[in-house]
């Protein structure tokens, strides 16, 4: 066992993840939770009558003061009686729960997004009510990556026409009017209306700077603008003289169809766009090729398509792996001396993704799931003890916590004993020193994803292996069940109580590496509360290393587009947007419905 | 020599308990009469026959089997009893009961029982009369503080909320009160009034509950200074990881 005894740590200056380095001892460390617990539970929030105590009191006046006490809820409440009113038929009426007992009986506290400043109604934490969780999905969902070298090679050496930077300018300024659904080739044709679709676009982006210099700026992902140098040249030389287009289909139309629209959408426009730019005939045989290689041989889904039994096309939450799922969020980019930052902005959005709208709705329907996945993104519970398990490792390893290849210590059982267990006894001891924190993640599976997220993660980060850091993750349910006597309901452990046995199995389809794993991979397709937390450890081994990407180059360079209405380098800080209503969305219907 | 089942590691009180609840040996502290067990589990009217869904197995002719003839059936299983639950919830705040030791007791000690593990709380569902047998032994014995658990048939996120100021574990739907220094339930497990308050017993002292737990906890025992117990989850770790990737070794 490693007690911990005082050594160089960082201390949080804000609650974002600008941190300075001072040096305390260990036992006075400034925990990151502290300042959002004093607001959540020592101030008045509404009219719930909280003022007062200390955070590590154990004892506390319930008022049971009902919905009352809440402003959301006091909201909620009122429309749901003029629905009732309007329609002639009741909803929502939070007096229906429990027989006549109303939700609030505790204190209704805010949250914080973890890594923001920003408090929030809980409430505003589910999809439905949060317009950028819904535009992140939506942003993924609309997305597929396009190869153009195929559709090149045919237009030259099948029917000798010349492809040149213009043409390729053309070809995409003919494309942008397309993809949302402007019309080519054909006369009297109906079209969308720019103003529904104005979220819909297609840029290219290449490994030769040679050619990216002569497409126009405006259809370009700059590489070398976009990444850090170090970043943009590993990119540059894995991409290499390819070139690849990023196509956005419109998000109203990814709405009304699926996520295995995406590309049929875009394979249309995509070759109508060919047709009209390189002046060919409609009805060559060539418009086949060009027509395959848009629709299946050149194409890259953010998903893959899942089993009759799931029932879902590619670009769907269950597909999407947890490597291709740490490329698309982009703080890898923007923080990449950071891991634990990276790390933790996956988990935010992948416990959104995975437990809110995959597990959550998705897969069984419910609205609880909600509950469970904020515990990873809110209130710096898990920050706290990631950012602690950075310091233990760089104090211990010799700096192996910080990014980079030459400092990681060696993949090992001893290594992920040694870390798991400090940070899983370390977070457990701060449910016992912090009752508000116990408050706040008040289930054992909001606890045991935190508790493993942060343990797994510090592995990944100090091995930069995402295996040995998903190790971590079981020793670390392992830990807490023994010291706390319970870990998350019935099913939710289920496939930690087994989990370690898959880390490294001879069988390939349970000992694959963690980037290809995902939602559906066996044991993981139906219980809340973990796919957040892997692909966060799998981010986690990348950033450790400060790799440019996790598996996929091209989704990496795809999502790194300012112009996407969701920003993929901060998810928790645009969750916050979306709380506040804030947030811009695409594919709103406002111009063609009556106003109000 | 006979065999002594060791049950569980550790150097600890907490470890100690936790033996004893897994054993099934341990204290009994109060009585809670069959009426009144019968009120707070809300299943049938106290003194009422037990509903039954099939006739009692002797009426039945059952079919030749060698399993039946070797397993003797429950009382309940006999007399065809349903199947109903006993609930409970454990503060994490040195209750005596965790989830995980509440099940392991009644699979080792009970037959007949189907305990589900949760993290706020532990059910056990078994025909109603060996249910019952079940529920009342963890309610008289030091299983269960009053005070710091109890009968949650819904509702159970108290176990992780800080203690009101009576000491009693929060419960959204109110079930129970402290009384003249006694611990009431005045309402079923799922919420529903009752015609009358059913005495559950004292609180235990702080002192008391911190002795009896099995909970670790950094204020009495921590986990960290339990180190067989964590050298022993080391060694359950390792092994399910080499199984995995080599079963040979």
């Amino acid at each position: 066992m490693n007690g911990y005894t005082g050594y160089l740590i960082i201390e949080p200056v804000t609650a974002s993840s600008q941190r300075t380095e001072v040096m305390i001892m260990a036992d006075d460390r400034k925990k990151m939770f502290a300042k959002h617990m004093e607001i959540k539970y020592t101030k008045e929030h509404g009219t719930n009558k909280m003022e007062g105590g200390e955070i590590t009191d154990m004892n506390v006046e319930y008022h049971r003061l009902g919905v009352d006490q809440n402003p959301r809820k006091l909201e909620m409440r009122k429309a749901g009686e003029e629905l009732s009113k309007k329609r002639g038929l009741v909803g929502y009426n939070p007096m229906m729960h429990c027989g006549g007992i109303p939700l609030g009986q505790r204190a209704l506290t805010p949250s914080f997004l973890s890594g923001t400043d920003d408090m929030v109604e809980i409430d505003d934490l589910h999809y439905v009510n949060n317009s950028a969780m819904q535009q992140m999905w939506d942003d993924i969902r609309r997305t597929v990556v396009v190869g153009m070298d195929m559709a090149h090679e045919t237009l030259e050496k099948r029917l000798g026409i010349e492809v040149t930077p213009e043409t390729i300018n053309h070809y995409l300024e003919t494309l942008n009017h397309a993809l949302p659904g402007g019309a080519v080739v054909q006369e009297h044709m109906v079209e969308t209306h720019p103003a529904l679709v104005d979220d819909c676009f297609v840029k290219i982006f290449t490994g030769d700077d040679e050619l990216a210099d002569e497409i126009d700026s405006q259809f370009l992902i700059d590489i070398n603008k976009q990444f850090p140098a170090e970043q943009a040249e590993v990119l540059k030389e894995t991409i290499g003289k390819t070139s690849w287009q990023a196509a956005h289909i419109p998000t109203l139309v990814s709405r009304v169809t699926d996520g295995a629209q995406t590309s049929r959408w875009m394979a249309m426009q995509v070759g109508m766009s060919y047709i009209s730019a390189y002046s060919m005939c409609a009805g060559e045989a060539a418009v086949a090729d060009l027509s395959y290689a848009a629709k299946h041989a050149g194409v890259i889904s953010m998903g893959e398509m899942l089993p009759a039994r799931r029932a879902r096309g590619p670009n769907e939450p269950g597909g999407v792996s947890f490597g291709h799922f740490a490329d698309i969020i982009q703080t890898s980019r923007t923080t990449p001396e950071n891991p634990a930052n990276i790390a933790l902005e996956v988990v935010g959005a992948g416990c959104m993704l995975y437990d809110q709208i995959w597990l959550g709705s998705y897969m069984s329907g419910g609205v609880g799931f909600t509950q469970y996945a904020t515990a990873g993104y809110t209130n710096n519970i898990l920050d706290d003890n990631l950012y602690y398990n950075v310091d233990y490792i760089n104090d211990k390893y010799d700096g192996a916590a910080n990014a980079g290849t030459d400092n990681k210590v060696d993949a090992n059982l001893d290594v992920v004993k040694d870390i798991a267990t400090e940070s899983t006894i370390y977070g457990v001891e701060n449910y016992e020193k912090y009752p508000t924190t116990l408050e706040d993640h008040f289930g054992g599976s909001q606890r045991a994803t935190s508790l493993s997220a942060a343990a797994g993660s510090a592995v990944a980060i100090a091995t930069g292996n995402g295996n040995a850091g998903l190790s971590g993750w079981y020793l670390s349910m392992y830990l807490h069940k023994e010291a706390l006597g319970r870990l998350g309901f019935f099913g939710y452990d289920l496939q930690d109580q087994c989990g370690a046995t898959n880390v490294l199995s001879y069988q390939s389809d349970e000992g694959l590496a963690l980037e290809l794993r995902g939602p559906n991979y066996p044991n993981y397709a139906m219980n809340v509360g973990h796919q957040g937390g892997y692909a966060a450890i799998t981010s986690a081994a990348h950033a450790g290393r400060g790799d440019a990407f996790a598996v996929n180059p091209l989704v990496k360079v795809c999502f790194a587009d300012d112009l996407l209405p969701f920003d993929f380098s901060k998810p928790r800080k645009e969750f916050a947007r979306g709380c506040l209503r804030e947030f811009e969305p695409a594919g709103e219907r406002s111009l063609i419905i009556p106003a109000k | 020599m006979a065999y002594e089942p060791q049950f569980y590691p550790g150097a600890t009180s907490v470890a100690e308990n936790r033996r004893k609840h897994m054993s099934g040996k341990v204290e009994k502290l109060r009585d809670v009469a069959d009426d009144d067990l019968a009120m707070i589990l809300g299943h049938r009217a106290p003194g009422s026959d037990y509903p039954s869904t099939h006739p009692p197995l002797a009426e039945m002719g059952e079919p030749e089997c060698s399993v039946r003839e070797m397993v003797a059936p429950t009382p309940g299983a006999a007399a065809g009893d349903r199947v109903r639950y006993v609930q409970f919830a454990d503060s994490m705040y040195n209750a005596p009961a965790t989830p995980y030791f509440r099940s392991y007791m009644a699979a080792i000690n009970f037959r007949g029982v189907d305990p589900g593990t949760l993290s706020g709380r532990q059910v056990v569902e078994a025909r109603e009369r060996d249910m019952e047998e079940i529920a009342k032994f963890q309610l008289e014995t030091e299983m269960t503080c009053p005070a710091l658990g109890g009968l949650r048939g819904a509702t159970v996120h108290g176990h992780s909320l800080r203690l009101p100021e009576d000491g009693l574990m929060f419960d959204m739907l109110d079930r129970c009160r402290v009384e003249d220094g006694n611990v009431i339930m005045h309402k079923d497990q799922v919420g529903r009034p009752i015609d009358k308050k059913v005495i559950l017993g004292k609180p235990m002292s702080a002192e008391e509950a911190a002795k009896r737990t099995t909970i670790y906890r950094v204020d009495n025992v921590a986990f960290r200074d339990d180190p067989e117990v964590i050298e022993w989850v080391h060694r359950v770790f390792d092994n399910r990881t080499c199984y995995g990737f080599k079963p040979e070794n």
